[in-house]
């Protein structure tokens, strides 16, 4: 491998991580946008799916990425058990009350996770052989390059479902304006179910995906939401495309500061992004404007 | 989706942003307390084994001198659960083989009470302060990593007890804290760096590396470790090309790797957490780079380094304080009191068993020297004696540090599954010639 230019390197590898972080984000950016939720527990969600895809590859030898389908089914229901047993009752009752369940789901699933699991980190590898392949410019590492793409995948699938769908057109009929779709015909409690659904899910495919680049623990449910609200206000709430250039903004930014400023400073990028960006422009790149959608 | 102008207000907006940033970033640093990684000591291992060629002595004399025969009470916790799990059973079982032998070899009954401590300092805490207030406590011993050792060290300081902890290389807190009851019978950074030039000069002069790469982990120890290799090697003549501070538990290396690459780092040497060091060594095949010779004091300790990574994780070095090959100052007495204790299929014994039965050597010295089990007279006994343990000779400073250069830090390196002595040199069977280097990945 030839490294010809180490920035160049660097910002390959954090465009590589942005698309895990755009999709691990699309969920929370969905559901808030639509639902006006802010997902505590979005973190945790994406840690439960990647425990689902490492234990299904410890116990099957099945690569992750078959593991990622059964993560975002089982996922998917979990967030349509979340809307109708927990959230239904308060999803219009304002930020406080869900974000208070929400908080506490997530502490819960943590404390399951570490009660059922153990403390200990756990990885997955993805199971393709060969380290990768150099495009001259910089080194393509395979798992990177493989999550990479399937999380673009279903970005763009995403993006697809909410445009070309009757359900999808219905979802942003009720994320512009909730009572004029229920007087359009559209049942919005209906719709609420699939978007957590939804949500939840590619919380799951995204903690898939990262089980086989990053060890995971009980506890990484914390870091990872503060990445992906970050991504999230970065891109603006509820668009599709924002959340993904969000997500490699944040990845290339977080590389180039280990880089430049130190490995220390990795994490302090996303909050000082994640500060900035609320500061100067709290609708984000992308939102407000249509979204790009 | 586009979005009305009502559907989110920005002062809305903001405050969900606010409030959730809050509690993400609360939530990150109790993720960081709680379940984050190992901020200190050396973990165990997997697979070790010592010398079965050993034929000195136990170096414990048996017999308590004096006359006094008040049982011997000791509390203690180990990481049964959360994040340093993997190594609890390790450490439980050379304090359980320790405990038994000194039932057998001191005039006095001796009763170790030991906890979980899940891993975490608050509950360690909890856990001595009730074995404390309901038994008439001697002496207190463990847990794993500077993080639960400093946290039961200053619990025993506060007592009044003598306190003995292994599996913590952080040098400055016995300086800094002014320990009067607490000792670590364990290499120290220093010893550490010194056992690395002395795996280095294993190498034929010829063939030696000279370009040295160090991460140091942003912690108290990370910088101390890093400071006392760039020291040592410096003065020795190899030239650190490279040393950059990365999070503990980070887990993303990719730039360290390219930065590692392009300043040509022939000897990486760090002291990751476990699942940090696990993932780097992924992320080096994934990045087709590896350098020719690997130190993880902390990454490669554990019994999980192997399950994780297989042959990926052979040639790797580490130095958890005691490791299959090391000979004398009863080794074969351990060896052989493991495997009649316990049912294992494996050839060599887990490191940490090693590094927790020492401290009991040490404990039953203490106490025999001091004729009784008076907490002052142990400390005295422990400042003033020389010991002769599994992990070698040597006494104590003042501040509870093994006196420097008495302690050669052990250095091991995976080979076939098993941790396996590289360094000190000895005629173990167990032990191995030091691989080098460490051959592309193609070649694996």
């Amino acid at each position: 491998m030839v490294f010809s230019d180490l920035a160049t390197q660097t910002i390959v590898n954090g465009l590589l991580l942005g698309g895990i972080y755009a999709l691990a984000a699309l969920g929370l950016s969905l559901v808030f946008g639509i639902m006006d939720i802010v997902n505590l527990a979005h973190g945790h969600m994406l840690m439960v799916g990647a425990y689902i895809a490492i234990l299904v590859f410890a116990a099957t030898g099945i690569t992750p990425l078959v593991g990622m389908v059964l993560a975002m089914a089982l996922m998917f229901g979990l967030g349509v058990l979340l809307q109708k047993v927990l959230l239904k009752h308060v999803v219009d009752e304002g930020l406080e009350q869900p974000i208070i369940i929400l908080f506490g789901l997530a502490l819960i699933l943590q404390n399951l996770g570490r009660v059922i699991l153990g403390g200990d980190a756990r990885t997955a590898d993805i199971g393709i052989p060969g380290n990768g392949f150099d495009i001259g410019i910089a080194f393509m590492s395979f798992p990177r390059t493989v999550t990479f793409i399937v999380a673009v995948l279903l970005i763009a699938a995403t993006w697809a479902f909410l445009q070309y769908t009757k359900t999808g057109q219905a979802i942003r009929a009720t994320a512009q304006n909730r009572t004029a779709a229920k007087h359009m015909g559209i049942n919005t409690d209906q719709i609420y179910v699939i978007t957590l659904g939804i949500g939840t899910a590619l919380a799951g495919a995204a903690g898939a995906l990262l089980s086989m680049l990053f060890p995971i623990d009980p506890y990484v449910g914390w870091s990872y939401l503060l990445k992906t609200f970050a991504v999230v206000v970065l891109g603006g709430v509820g668009s599709v495309l924002g959340t993904l250039v969000g997500g490699l903004v944040l990845g290339v930014s977080e590389n180039l500061g280990a880089l430049y400023l130190g490995g220390g400073y990795r994490n302090v990028v996303s909050l000082l992004i994640f500060l900035a960006v609320l500061l100067v422009k709290p609708e984000g790149l992308f939102g407000g404007s249509g979204g790009g959608e | 989706m586009a979005r009305d102008d009502t559907s989110i207000r920005r002062r809305r907006y903001l405050k969900g942003a606010g409030a959730t940033g809050t509690l993400a970033i609360t939530g990150l640093a109790g993720c960081t307390l709680g379940g984050g990684g190992d901020d200190g000591g050396d973990s165990g291992g997997d697979s070790g084994g010592d010398s079965g060629g050993d034929s000195d002595s136990s170096g414990d004399s048996g017999g308590d001198s004096g006359g006094d025969a008040t049982p011997l009470t000791i509390a203690g916790t180990v990481p049964d659960s959360g994040s340093f799990s993997s190594l609890g059973e390790d450490l439980r079982r050379g304090y359980e083989l320790g405990v038994a032998r000194m039932n057998e070899e001191l005039d006095r009954e001796v009763e170790l009470i030991l906890r979980d401590d899940e891993s975490d300092a608050q509950t360690l805490r909890e856990q001595l302060q009730a074995i404390v207030s309901n038994n008439d406590v001697n002496m207190i011993w463990g847990s794993f990593s500077s993080l639960l050792v400093t946290a039961g060290s200053a619990f025993a300081e506060n007592q009044g007890l003598p306190f003995l902890g292994i599996a913590f290389a952080y040098e400055e807190p016995h300086r800094n804290d002014n320990y009067e009851w607490t000792f670590a019978p364990f290499p120290k950074s220093r010893d550490v760096a010194r056992s690395t030039l002395g795996t280095l000069e294993l190498i034929p002069e010829e063939e030696r590396p000279t370009n040295v790469g160090i991460w140091e982990p942003n912690s108290g120890w990370g910088a101390e470790q890093a400071q006392y290799w760039e020291d040592v090697l410096g003065e020795a003549g190899y030239d650190v090309v490279m040393r950059e501070v990365f999070e503990l538990g980070s887990s993303d290396f990719s730039t360290l790797i390219s930065q590692a690459e392009s300043n040509e780092v022939e000897v990486l040497l760090s002291n990751p957490t476990p699942p940090g060091g696990i993932t780097a060594v992924n992320q080096m095949r994934d990045n087709n780079w590896a350098p020719q010779m690997l130190k993880f004091v902390r990454g490669a300790d554990p019994s999980a380094w192997w399950s994780a990574l297989g042959e990926d994780g052979a040639y790797a070095l580490m130095c958890p304080g005691w490791v299959p090959g090391l000979t004398g100052n009863g080794n074969a007495e351990l060896r052989e009191a493991f495997f009649n204790e316990y049912d294992t299929d494996a050839e060599f014994m887990p490191a940490n068993v090693g590094g927790s039965y020492n401290l009991t050597q040490v404990a039953q010295q203490a106490v025999e020297a001091a004729g009784s089990v008076d907490p002052t007279a142990v400390r005295d006994a422990l400042r003033s004696e020389e010991f002769e343990t599994v992990i070698g000779t040597f006494s104590f400073e003042e501040n509870g540090l093994p006196a420097e250069g008495e302690l050669t830090a052990p250095t091991g390196q995976w080979w076939e599954g098993a941790q396996r002595l590289a360094y000190p040199d000895t005629d173990s069977e167990q032990a191995i010639d030091f691989q080098y280097p460490i051959p592309p990945w193609s070649e694996r």
